[in-house]
């Protein structure tokens, strides 16, 4: 087993970085939606774990040295990668500016508008793909804690807590009294109490 | 057009859903026509793309009109695609179906359980719906995550429009659920990583290619992941906490469209990710998980079967025995041979129609009767006949006798647990029998020689209903309908169980055959 | 990327996730938790995903705050004093452990991060995005171009699900009754903002105008620069949150009452699921805009571009009402009087 230097350790630090911030920071939002006892802590954890996640993905699409995925227009946008050269550099850099690719301009597709037709500075982009996910998994985000919201202050007007163990509390005691008559819900259905 | 019908399946309940929102607001008298008429139509898509797959097998649906790539032989998959095949083919006519039959009863609910907001609740029926085969039909794994979320959201609406006690039963459904889904968005974010795309045959096909790939700590991880999210999903013991208590204090109409389908879903997802994703090669020779999934599933069968022994109130009963039944689908799929899987893929069938059946007896015996505990059925083959008789042809599918679809499902999956040489799965399944049999015939006794029961045991008084004045005189047509329709069904898929297990066989077929 | 800022960047989200699940008043752990949000939200712009990063800051630091401290205010603003059964928090420690060991384990053989050579950013698809959208759609920005028109099926499904949420919201917690009162009541003639703060509220009343434009301008520039539909339907929605907060829910209802929400988030769906109809009807498959450059002007990428404008603007509708909607039942308990 070779003996890594401590630059080459250093390099391999950095490049799980930000996978184990991610593990650590579902693992911390996981914790917490099973371990606390108030709601709303349960919930912010619950939040904590999916940008957890979604930190994840983008780190996944994540490039050295790339451009924001808007492509410069005006210029053709056809990039292509050297792979060998990228491999080879790879290694040792840490923000090493634009790579350049030798691949040939290629056509341009018949309905370009009146740009003219540089030929390109090849550019780096970041992966889309991720990004794209990422934006609809936030969504889902938000929209789950809204729902999630929505049912703490139910339970709150149900059982005037939002503490688990209170909350378990009062649905043993409305169990055990067999004659508590649960009339207050009873007037109008399906609607909850004030 | 015929070669647009997988959307159209799609769209239909979805366009109901969002019609209803945006003409009918202030008008829930529109809630059930436009229910009944999106489903209807939600049907006849589904039936004719079976049609379709019978005839021409697996059909394959581009979104976004993207072709693949000419690249590589196959190509690479640029947008989003369906694709349907033997076995999806019938779940979506299953889905639809049951929601549709269920309509019937949520008729006669609607106004009464949700009062003041019908056509809420019809949305969300709809879009769960939608949800649901969104998730069969899909042949993204991304996608499939959207379609997730969607049925978890519009269900943890469903059930949390119900009273107060569905308050607290739904914050855990959305803490588990939420934890489920998010499992499985990151095992399917592990094997981005180490594959680069999100579509399932590609997938696939690259596994298949690399063995290198295969044998990656992280892809090991990712199937891990995907399976604990979907059994957090589908209530395999012991993560079935938020179950119970969920269907039972849902509204009923909820519970008697959720209990058969949703659970059902996420076996046909689980299914799918292991033949058409993962491949059973590599999960069966290279993983060897069998051994712990089917050993956890006998638990599942286990207590599943005996819990339902112990409960006092009859909706419990039911859902304990939803999560035997995950159990046998679970085991079954993780057999491993063919059988087990056609088994487990025949099961999913079977079960969601017995359940419903179930399901939907049970809602009108105890609005009949008023009681939600066995008293419920003193006598009640006298008073109620047609509803026992449903229950009565339920009963005998989950113990296992012939003709109904139960036997048939259960035979499949014993020849799969003998082959597999699994014999702890095969005698929990006769156990797990045996204990139905207990459960069901003392029912039968209740009903038949109006015994009197012991109401021993702790018995939650807020379970359940509704005051006196929201009782039944009669069970209403309406309901006695969709009650015959699901006894129907339950003796016509156990009666027709050679032709359908034997293309669902097609369906295992072809998905081994893809891999080189 | 630069390193360096990125770690610090990651040790801070870690210490304030920490600090605002051990903060025992609410309303600071919401606090903490908003920047827990603007601190992702900067390591992600460090990483490139400016649209991501967008997003988060408008819905994740801006929305969720919102909702979330809504919601404290309606419940009980401190916690803690109480002991939970500790054999639940070492259960859950050494799930957690043993999960963290796996995933740690897993990540021994990802490729590196920033690897432009890994099978992820390598991808053949992955490729084909940054270098044919262009040509085909002509929208310079890909995130836009795969949201909208190669994944569109799935963002149509998103805003599905922010659709979800409002009617769930309303579902759960909507008091029907009141709410037709409300709506009667929004009616009347009483003066813009009368019980609130001056200060609050003239400077809102000079913010939300420009607000709403920037909104409409990051859904239209959405093509060429990070935003899009969601980014603006947020902003235009927080305008009417904070229309709301200012000068109260009675004034924002009459600008864009509860029905009109629903209605108009209906259309936004509609407009996008109707593009695909129409892709249908006129011969080719769902969604696919190539075939609408019989209706549009400008050739077949074009086509694209324009509708992917046109489906961006539906989901702007839907993401501006249902928020508001979201926040206004969050805000009152489902009862649209009083609130924040």
């Amino acid at each position: 087993m070779e003996l890594l230097t401590l630059t080459a350790q250093f390099e391999w630090i950095l490049g799980k970085s930000n996978y184990w911030a991610s593990t650590v920071l579902l693992l911390i939002g996981l914790h917490a939606m099973i371990s606390k006892n108030n709601l709303i802590k349960k919930l912010i954890g619950m939040s904590i774990f999916q940008t957890g996640i979604i930190l994840f993905y983008v780190s996944a699409g994540a490039k050295h040295g790339a451009q924001i995925p808007i492509v410069h227009y005006g210029h053709d946008s056809h990039e292509s990668h050297d792979k060998a050269a990228h491999a080879a550099e790879h290694a040792a850099d840490a923000g090493q500016q634009v790579a350049e690719a030798a691949a040939p301009a290629a056509n341009h597709a018949a309905n370009h508008a009146a740009d003219a037709t540089h030929t390109l500075g090849e550019t780096l982009y970041v992966n889309p793909l991720p990004h794209v996910l990422m934006l609809t998994a936030i969504v889902v985000g938000v929209a789950t804690l809204g729902l999630a919201l929505a049912m703490v202050q139910k339970v709150y007007a149900a059982y005037g807590s939002i503490e688990e163990d209170e909350v378990l509390d009062a649905i043993a005691d409305s169990t055990a009294d067999s004659t508590v008559d649960s009339t207050v819900d009873r007037t109008v259905k399906g609607t909850p109490e004030a | 057009m015929m070669d647009q019908m997988p959307t159209i399946l799609m769209l239909a309940p979805f366009i109901g859903a969002v019609g209803l929102s945006l003409l009918a607001w202030r008008r829930p008298a529109a809630a059930m026509p436009v229910v009944f008429g999106a489903l209807a139509i939600t049907v006849l898509a589904a039936v004719l793309t079976l049609r379709e797959v019978l005839a021409n097998g697996t059909i394959t649906y581009l979104l976004s009109g993207w072709d693949r790539l000419p690249e590589r032989a196959a190509g690479m998959a640029v947008g989003i695609e369906y694709k349907i095949d033997a076995f999806n083919a019938l779940v979506l006519v299953l889905i639809p179906a049951i929601a549709l039959i269920n309509a019937l009863y949520l008729r006669t609910r609607l106004a009464v359980e949700c009062a003041g907001k019908e056509i809420l609740y019809a949305i969300l029926y709809l879009l769960l719906v939608v949800g649901l085969c969104g998730m069969v039909i899909t042949n993204d794994a991304f996608n499939l995550y959207v379609l997730l979320e969607i049925s978890s959201l519009t269900s943890y609406a469903l059930i949390g429009i119900g009273r107060r006690r569905a308050a607290h039963a739904t914050f855990n459904y959305i803490m588990t659920g939420t934890i489920g889904a998010s499992f499985f968005l990151l095992g399917v974010g592990y094997l981005y990583i180490q594959v680069g795309t999100l579509n399932i045959g590609d997938i696939h096909e690259a596994l298949m290619a690399s063995s290198e790939l295969r044998e990656l700590a992280s892809i090991k991880v990712a199937a891990m992941m995907i399976m604990a999210g979907l059994w957090l999903k589908m209530g395999l013991f012991p993560l079935h906490g938020w179950l119970p208590n969920a269907y039972r204090y849902a509204p009923t109409a909820t519970g008697s469209l959720m209990a058969p389908l949703v659970t059902k879903v996420m076996v046909v997802v689980m299914l799918r990710m292991m033949v058409s994703l993962f491949g059973l090669d590599y999960l069966f020779a290279e993983l060897n998980w069998r051994p712990v999934i089917v050993g956890i599933a006998c638990v599942a069968i286990l207590a599943g079967s005996f819990f339902a022994l112990a409960q006092r109130d009859i909706r419990g009963m039911l859902c304990f025995l939803i999560v035997a039944e995950v159990g046998y689908m679970v085991g079954g799929a993780w057999l491993g041979n063919e059988a087990g899987i056609t088994g487990a893929a025949y099961h999913v069938l079977s079960d969601a129609c017995m359940t419903f059946c179930l399901f939907l007896a049970v809602a009108a015996i105890i609005l009949r009767t008023g009681e939600h505990r066995l008293s419920a059925f003193r006598g009640a083959f006298r008073k109620m006949p047609v509803a026992m008789a449903a229950f009565t042809v339920g009963a005998l599918s989950m113990v296992g006798l012939p003709p109904t679809c139960g036997f048939f499902s259960k035979w499949y999956l014993l020849i799969g647990g003998v082959e597999a040489g699994q014999w702890h799965y095969v005698a929990c399944l006769l156990i797990s029998s045996l204990v139905n049999a207990v459960l069901f015939f003392r029912i039968f006794e209740i009903a038949l020689m109006k015994v009197e029961v012991e109401e021993s045991g702790s018995f939650d008084v807020d379970a359940l209903p509704e005051d006196p004045e929201d009782r039944w005189e009669r069970v209403p047509v309406g309901t006695i309908v969709a009650m015959i329709v699901a006894a129907t069904a339950v003796l016509t898929i156990g009666l027709l169980n050679r032709p359908i297990a034997s293309f669902i066989a097609t369906w295992i077929g072809q998905a081994v055959e893809v891999a080189p | 990327m630069i390193w360096q800022l990125d770690l610090i960047l990651l040790i801070f989200l870690v210490i304030t996730a920490l600090i605002s699940l051990r903060v025992r008043d609410l309303l600071g752990a919401s606090m903490v938790f908003g920047i827990y949000s603007f601190l992702i939200c900067l390591l992600w712009a460090g990483m490139g995903a400016v649209d991501v990063a967008f997003t988060e800051a408008a819905v994740g630091a801006g929305v969720s705050t919102v909702i979330l401290v809504a919601t404290v205010y309606h419940t009980r603003r401190v916690t803690g004093g109480h002991k939970r059964a500790s054999g639940m928090k070492v259960l859950s420690l050494l799930l957690m452990l043993v999960l963290g060991g796996v995933l740690l384990h897993a990540s021994g053989d990802f490729p590196a991060l920033g690897d432009p050579t890994s099978p992820a950013n390598d991808h053949p698809v992955a490729q084909y995005y940054i270098e044919g959208s262009y040509q085909d759609t002509k929208v310079p920005n890909l995130v836009t171009s795969v949201l909208a028109d190669y994944r569109g099926y799935d963002t149509l499904f998103e805003t599905v699900v922010v659709f979800v949420a409002g009617i769930g919201i309303l579902a759960v917690i909507g008091v029907p009754t009141a709410r037709m009162r409300r709506e009667e009541v929004c009616g009347d003639t009483a003066q813009f903002g009368e019980d609130s703060d001056l200060i609050i509220l003239q400077t809102c009343r000079l913010v939300v105008p420009v607000l709403q434009l920037f909104a409409l301008y990051v859904i239209a520039h959405g093509h060429h620069s990070p935003g899009g539909g969601f980014q603006g339907g947020v902003l235009f929605g927080a305008s009417y949150i904070l229309l709301a907060l200012s000068g109260g829910l009675r004034e924002a209802l009459r600008r864009l009452s509860e029905s009109m929400s629903f209605r108009l988030a209906a259309c936004g769906i509609v407009i996008y699921a109707g593009f695909g109809l129409l892709c249908m009807a006129l011969g080719s498959s769902f969604l696919d805009y190539a075939i609408l450059d019989s209706i549009l002007p400008g050739g077949v990428a074009m086509a694209r571009s324009h509708s992917m404008l046109i489906v961006e603007a539906g989901v702007g509708f839907t993401v501006t009402t249902i928020l508001f909607v979201i926040y206004a039942n969050l805000a009152t308990r489902g009862k649209l009087e009083g609130g924040l």
